[in-house]
């Protein structure tokens, strides 16, 4: 018997990668299911108000088509509340630009889109709410518990009474989330009350939750399956009126239905993320020390569902610091709800307080990192509980060894290269680290030749990130056998039920779960030989003990007791070069590094990409991100790529990752914590920081678009 | 889409007889730009005539004479091709610039010559069915006029129409005094000067430019210069690549010693046709090329901007960019 052979932390490459780059992975629209139908959506074209007459007839001529369903004969449903962003036909209500009015059913895609372009609408207008400068002042304390003030000692007269202050407001604009892979879905009744849905979730449970809640179905006659998914950014999270459709015209053609969004749909279909206009004001002591935090956020939400991302979060857990206040306001206004996305709270929050905190830095004349260390709290500073594990300042440190921080000029325009001012700078980022309850089954099987091979079964879902692989890389080692010894099966809800990929509890969850599926299994046998073994024996070696051919168990896993007695997040710290056009206001990000702590890094390539794609939004989120809205319709005026710029392989320079060695044994058995948000966090700081540092001009408002440094 | 009827053309004459048979017909060559449009049913052809196969495509020396060196290059030449042959990469590397600065190598490939001087706004609301839009559907009114329109003109807009003229190439094409060959559907052919090719809106701004229905374009004829050393393209935007002008300056300087002989200057993302910067070329004559003399020729041009509620920052970045365009033109394209 020898140590087991290590595969978790080691760069195994996806294993499902020969699949897609080959065009073998079914994504929803790909499976081959016989007899399908296509449904084409048609959108109200007012923001708020009544559709008061809908014609279908010239679209009900159109050759090939078998449905037109509006509200007026759209079938009675009870929406579930896990489904997000209404448009489900149930009333002739509009509460925002683009909430589905109908849809087409035809034999093909062209001929549902064509017949789709010629229902004609009549509304009844209402004053809408679209113009957020107008309606911010209308902000209420938002219903949600957790989103309450939340108040520290005294902050008044501790931000009166500070040394040096900043008090400035930080802007965000409407993002959307756009995954390469727009939503699509497939819904087969398979019976009257059994209905299949492929789709892309996140949350695969979730979605058939809210999609059986709707129809009335039991929960086990709605199967979900979704093994790959194109990006999903948090969009994927929950269940949109799209997917209730798909199934309502399956039902009325009775055949399957293929029903896709198109790119243009994608803005305001499926959420997005919010505009914040964030109050940040800090105050400190000469040498450094704060005294006083307030971060207070106006937003808006959905006229009838209220969803507000954290942005006060990471001032809550960033810095020590006595006085603080954080605070939200929310506007309900006609607009498609916000929704999370990547790093939901943290990212934009971040920006803020970030951007604060250089802003400070400079006018303390102290090196921002300096800063950052002096105000590292020892316990979490929103609750008093310990940290189970922080590496600020080695990320920090780390982070900026490998970045040659030591290079930078405090001085803005010091750093002249030909025709361009060249910046450094620095931010930080946290996001929460949590496990959820999730099942898995771990099956065994010894076949020819003693070959031992398990599959490992559970409802996860896989973004698209990797989770297939660290999956496999977890039984591999935890069963003594190699990765391609291991099958791993997840997206389909007829497994064991899992959490989501969502909020950064996805590798937790899941991989704790095959872990200790894994264990049991292996002690199970073990039990079945009545052996004693000096070391772990391989599942291999107990199924030859046992004599099995197969063995099959069943683990529901939960988080470890006790960990709500700690702090549990990641942290990170990020370096952005920027070299800045002196003529044009051009930014390019030459250099990126980011250092991250997140406990056990399970596959340091697949976390790698996770990293650097985070970068990469940030950067986007800095410099190009922006969804505008004509408040004259409640419209997005920017609707496509040609508009809704995203980063060029050409705006993006050196992405470099490095991983601080934690070993967290707190928060959960395998020590994860989670590094698909925090890699957003904080990045879009680090690069207004360093156009600072370029230029010595603050922007506060993003994204930094040439016109703000002119 | 809507449904249209496909008609595939082996020469220009079957071509334009095919287009004068049907008024609602359209031109199909690289389809990167037509079908865009029928597919979010702004453009709603009855019929494409595809006009891939028409032998039109060549790049070659014409001219005799004083006039040898003149080139011509095909309305079906891809802009890919263009870009990089010989011809234009020595003789005309502004134009090779511009080309590369549109678009992405994948859109270059299919792109032509002719699809890329008929390409149609990029404004939001002529692209979205279902806002008010002069250029898409007439009398409906302006939607960016008080809209969103940090994209749009700052020069010779009118209230019907503010929208900007997208093309890369063809900024370069108006500093080069290039012609539009055409022909038409009697068999007719015209010579059409670049500065008449593009229109301004005025009160009709469903029409970009001067061809009548069912005109092809032949060919494009560059005239011999001699600023091949001293010309350069500058294209401002939001991202490095992939993303169409906020503002682009197509500058060539023709020296006679130290002092400019004739100085060609073209804008883009700055009106609803290229935009020639006669102002500034007018001033530049005789001058030397100085920095200070460049700021001067910049102001003159700029004067007569004027801005929208969202694009105020046009002016200023065309002030920059002219300056900027002119000296990186000075130094043969080396920063
Ligand atoms: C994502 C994207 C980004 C882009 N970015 C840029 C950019 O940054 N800069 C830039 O300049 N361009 C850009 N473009 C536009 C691109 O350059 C044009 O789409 C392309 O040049 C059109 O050429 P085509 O051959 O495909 O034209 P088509 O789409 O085939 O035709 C366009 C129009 O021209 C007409 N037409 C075509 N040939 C002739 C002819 N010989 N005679 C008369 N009429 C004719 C057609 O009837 C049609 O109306 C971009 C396009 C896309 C899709
Ligand atoms: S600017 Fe021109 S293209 Fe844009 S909406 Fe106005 S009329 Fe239409």
């Amino acid at each position: 018997m020898s140590e087991r052979k290590k595969v978790i932390g080691e760069a195994v490459s996806r294993i499902d990668g020969f699949m897609k780059v080959t065009g073998t992975a079914n994504y929803a629209t790909d499976f081959p299911i016989s007899n399908t139908a296509y449904a084409f959506l048609f959108k109200s074209e007012i923001a708020a108000g009544k559709v008061m007459d809908i014609d279908t007839s010239a679209a009900e001529k159109v050759t090939g088509v078998l449905a037109v369903v509006t509200h007026k004969n759209a079938a009675k449903l009870t929406p579930s509340r896990g489904l997000r962003g209404g448009g489900i036909l149930q009333d002739n209500n509009v509460e925002f630009w683009g909430e589905h009015a109908g849809f087409v059913v035809a034999e093909t895609f062209e001929q549902a889109r064509y017949a789709a372009r010629l229902i004609e609408i009549k509304y009844e207008k209402a004053a809408a709410k679209t113009d957020f400068e107008k309606h911010e002042k209308e902000a209420v304390k938002p219903k949600a518990e957790d989103r309450a003030d939340k108040i520290r000692g005294d902050f008044a007269s501790a931000f009166q009474t500070g040394a040096v202050t900043v008090d400035e407001i930080y802007e965000t604009p409407i993002e959307h989330h756009q995954p390469m892979a727009p939503h699509a879905t497939i819904a087969v009744w398979d019976a009257a009350d059994k209905l299949t849905i492929y789709n892309e979730s996140q949350v695969v449970n979730g979605v058939q939750g809210a999609v059986a809640q709707t129809f009335g179905l039991e929960p086990k006659n709605v199967r979900v399956i979704t093994p790959h998914i194109g990006g999903g950014f948090g969009s994927k999270g929950g269940a949109w009126g799209h997917v209730i459709l798909a199934a309502m015209a399956a039902k009325a053609v009775n055949r399957p239905v293929k029903l896709a969004l198109t790119r243009q749909m994608m803005f305001d279909s499926v959420g997005l993320r919010q505009k914040n206009v964030q109050h940040l004001r800090l105050a400190a002591t000469k040498d450094g020390k704060f005294t006083a935090l307030a971060h207070e956020t106006t937003t808006h939400s959905a006229i009838n569902e209220e969803f507000v991302e954290p942005c006060g979060d990471v001032s809550a857990h960033m810095y020590e610091v006595p006085n603080s206040r954080i605070s939200y306001r929310v506007a309900a206004m006609n607009i498609i709800t916000p929704t999370y996305t990547r790093g939901p709270g943290k990212s934009t929050g971040s920006f803020a307080l970030e951007s604060a905190v250089d802003e400070l830095a400079y006018k303390l004349k102290m090196d921002p990192i300096e800063l950052r260390i002096k105000n590292e709290p020892a316990k979490d500073p929103s609750n008093g509980k310990p940290w189970s594990s922080r590496s600020v300042v080695e990320c920090l440190r780390k982070g900026a060894e490998a970045f040659g921080w030591s290079n930078r000029k405090a001085q803005p325009r010091a750093n002249v290269q030909g025709d361009f001012y060249v910046g450094f700078g620095v931010a930080c980022g946290t996001y929460p680290a949590r496990q959820r309850d999730t099942s898995a089954i771990v099956k065994l099987t010894r076949g020819a030749g003693a070959n031992v091979t398990a599959a490992i079964e559970l409802a996860a879902s896989d973004l698209g990130t990797g989770t297939n692989t660290i999956l496999a890389q977890t039984a591999a080692e935890t069963l003594g056998l190699d990765v391609n010894q291991i099958s791993v099966k997840i997206g389909d809800s007829a497994l064991p039920p899992a959490a989501g990929s969502v909020g950064s509890v996805g590798a937790a969850s899941f991989a704790n779960a095959v872990y200790e599926g894994c264990l049991k299994a292996l002690n199970e046998l073990q039990a079945k030989t009545n052996r004693q073994y000096f070391n772990a024996p391989t599942a291999a070696e107990l199924l030859d003990a046992a004599n099995l051919k197969f063995y099959e168990t069943r683990v529901d896993a939960k988080p470890p007791e006790g960990t709500d007695k700690y702090s549990s997040h990641s942290f990170n710290a990020n370096f952005a070069e920027v070299w800045v056009n002196r003529s044009t206001g051009m930014t390019r990000v030459k250099r990126f590094v980011a250092a991250t702590g997140a406990g056990r890094i399970l596959n340091p390539k697949t976390a790698h990409s996770q990293i650097i794609g985070g970068g990469i939004w940030g950067i986007g989120m800095a410099l190009h991100e922006e969804s505008l809205i004509d408040p004259r319709y409640g419209n997005f005026a920017t609707r496509s790529f040609a508009d809704y710029h995203i980063p060029s392989n050409l705006d993006v320079g050196e992405m470099k990752s490095v991983f601080i060695n934690e070993e967290d044994k707190i928060v959960n058995k395998m020590g994860i914590k989670g590094i698909g948000e925090v890699g957003i966090v904080g990045v879009a700081a680090a690069v207004a920081n360093a156009i600072f540092n370029a230029t010595g001009k603050r922007v506060r408002s993003l994204p930094i678009t040439p016109d703000k440094l002119i | 889409m809507r449904p249209f009827v496909y008609t595939r053309v082996d020469d220009a004459a079957k071509a334009v007889s095919s287009a004068a048979a049907n008024t609602q017909a359209s031109f199909l060559a690289g389809g990167t730009n037509i079908v865009d449009l029928m597919k979010e049913d702004v453009a709603r052809p009855t019929e494409l005539i595809d006009i891939n196969r028409l032998k039109l495509a060549q790049i070659r020396l014409i001219g005799e004479g004083a006039n040898r060196g003149n080139i011509a290059i095909g309305a079906l030449a891809k802009n890919t091709e263009t870009a990089n042959h010989p011809l234009v990469r020595q003789n005309y590397p502004l134009l090779t610039q511009a080309i590369l600065a549109g678009a992405s190598g994948q859109i270059r490939n299919m792109a032509t010559n002719g699809g890329n001087l008929n390409q149609r706004t990029r404004c939001t609301y002529f692209y979205d069915v279902a806002m008010p839009c002069n250029k898409r559907e007439p009398g409906t009114g302006c939607g960016a006029l008080e809209g969103i329109n940090r994209m749009h003109a700052i020069f010779g807009w009118s209230e019907k129409c503010v929208a900007v003229y997208p093309s890369d190439m063809a900024i370069a094409l108006a500093a080069l005094d290039a012609t539009v060959k055409v022909q038409g559907a009697n068999g007719a052919t015209r010579s059409i000067p670049f500065a008449e090719y593009h229109r301004l809106p005025g009160d009709n701004p469903e029409k970009d430019n001067t061809l009548q229905p069912g005109e092809l374009i032949t060919e494009i004829e560059l005239p011999k210069n001699n600023f091949a050393g001293k010309s350069y393209y500058l294209k401002i935007r939001d991202r490095a690549s992939y993303a169409f002008a906020l503002l682009s300056v197509a500058a060539g300087l023709e020296m006679n010693g130290a002092t400019i002989k004739q100085a060609r200057i073209a804008m883009g993302g700055v009106a609803h046709k290229p935009w020639r910067a006669l102002e500034a070329e007018k001033f530049l004559s005789g001058k030397a090329a100085t920095e200070a003399n460049f700021a001067a020729a910049a102001e003159a041009e700029m004067k007569s901007a004027k801005p929208l509620e969202h694009n105020k920052f046009k002016v200023e970045l065309g002030k920059r960019a002219i300056v900027r365009a002119l000296s990186m033109a000075m130094s043969g394209g080396k920063a």
